[in-house]
């Protein structure tokens, strides 16, 4: 439910500002940060899949009008996560993983608006790319405040 | 064997939505049916979109409005000092007509007999009086710029107040924007516009004489020429400094 508020959340934003500034991606965001939490005793990295997938569909389809570019961006960032966190053991997750995890994080903010930038050239600025970016760092730096919380609740 | 089976799991599951996403992005272009789906879902989206797209409308009205104003206050303020430097340059194609008692056939002279250090700036006593028809209020020049007025008559001498006086106050008008205010003395030396409103493209160099509105003093009179300008004031009044024409400190006779 939290997923479907931030799409539509970040769909607002778009909204506001008239689909001429990027907007964070929020939705990614709250992937990212489930699949961070996750203890890996359920099918969350199922779910993250096609949640991410049907997220970037509907994405493409309210913004890009050809779907695949936002979905591709969203499953690739989050097999990464899958694969980048499934290196770490369980018991390493909880402290020293800071960087790590805001690399996690930044990845979910870079690569899926790179991919329409990268293959439709002039359709999407790199300036506007690069100004996503620095509207995503308060995001970034908010869920990373929130997954240390989660973490230290539980590992007390 | 659990953690292998569920890797298997991810990865299938990954591929084949990487798979997908290709497969779409690949043929979607080509879809017909493609544009009908875009509609409907963004019809689905107008109802929560709604509040996001009255807020737009809204923060542009508003921008919109904004920008506006500031390019009507900028074209106003711009306006004005056009105007003003119009005026400036009009009063120096007409001549500069300055009223002037001294230079006109009928101008008579009086020397000026005290000037008191304790009322330097206040009043000073001339040698005519009654017999030489001097009357309570006669203005008084210098150079051909007021000065002051008659305040007290006897039969051979008489009192005049200088513009500089504290009690000293005549309307006035600034002749190139035809503002209206009150000149008065400040008791030390300095002479000040007051009440002119804020903002009316009143500039340094700009000439002011009396006003018709005054009880005693005939209009257009000069007096002398903004000099500076203070901070305006809470009331949405500005005070200017007035360099009298006549020099106050060095006159021995005065004109009426």
């Amino acid at each position: 439910m939290i997923l479907v508020i931030l799409w539509l959340v970040q769909d607002l934003l778009t909204v506001f500002t008239g689909g001429g500034m990027q907007i964070p991606g929020l939705f990614m965001l709250g992937v990212a940060y489930r699949l961070l939490i996750d203890d890996g005793s359920g099918d969350e990295s199922l779910w993250a899949i096609w949640t991410a997938f049907a997220g970037g569909v509907l994405w493409d389809i309210r913004w890009i009008g050809i779907p695949g570019f936002f979905t591709l961006g969203y499953v690739v960032v989050v097999l990464i996560v899958i694969q980048v966190w499934g290196i770490i053991p369980p018991q390493g997750r909880v402290s020293g993983t800071g960087l790590i995890v805001f690399a996690l994080l930044e990845a979910s903010q870079i690569i899926p608006p790179a991919l329409p930038i990268i293959v439709l050239g002039g359709n999407t600025s790199w300036g506007g790319f690069f100004m996503q970016q620095a509207y995503s760092l308060p995001a970034i730096l908010f869920t990373m405040y929130v997954y240390s919380r989660k973490v230290r609740s539980s590992s007390v | 064997m659990d953690n292998r089976r569920s890797s298997t799991r991810e990865f299938v599951h990954g591929i084949t939505a990487l798979i997908l996403a290709l497969f779409l992005l690949g043929v979607s272009s080509g879809l017909g049916v493609l544009k009908s789906i875009v509609d409907i879902w963004g019809a689905i989206l107008f109802i929560p979109e709604y509040p996001a797209v009255i807020m737009r409308e809204m923060f542009l009205e508003w921008r919109s409005w904004s920008r506006d104003k500031d390019y009507l206050s900028g074209e106003v303020t711009r306006l004005r000092n056009e105007n003003a430097n119009l005026r400036l340059e009009l009063a120096k194609i007409a001549g500069e007509k300055i009223y002037s008692p001294d230079k006109t056939p009928e101008a008579r002279t009086a020397r000026v007999t005290l000037r008191a250090p304790m009322s330097w700036w206040s009043e000073i006593r001339i040698d005519r009086g009654e017999h030489d028809k001097i009357t309570q209020g006669l203005p008084i020049f210098s150079n051909g710029y007021l000065i002051g007025r008659v305040s007290t008559v006897s039969l051979i001498s008489s009192w005049a107040e200088l513009i500089t006086s504290s009690s000293f106050m005549i309307p006035a008008v600034i002749e190139e924007t035809r503002e209206l205010g009150v000149v008065e003395g400040d008791g030390s030396g300095s002479v000040l516009l007051r009440y002119i409103p804020a903002g009316r493209g009143v500039r340094s160099g700009m000439k002011v004489s009396t006003a018709m509105i005054g009880e005693q003093l005939p209009p257009g009179l000069p007096i002398g020429q903004i000099a500076g300008e203070f901070t305006p004031g809470s009331d949405g009044y500005t005070t200017y400094r007035i360099e009298p024409g006549a020099d106050l400190s060095r006159f021995y006779t005065v004109n009426y």
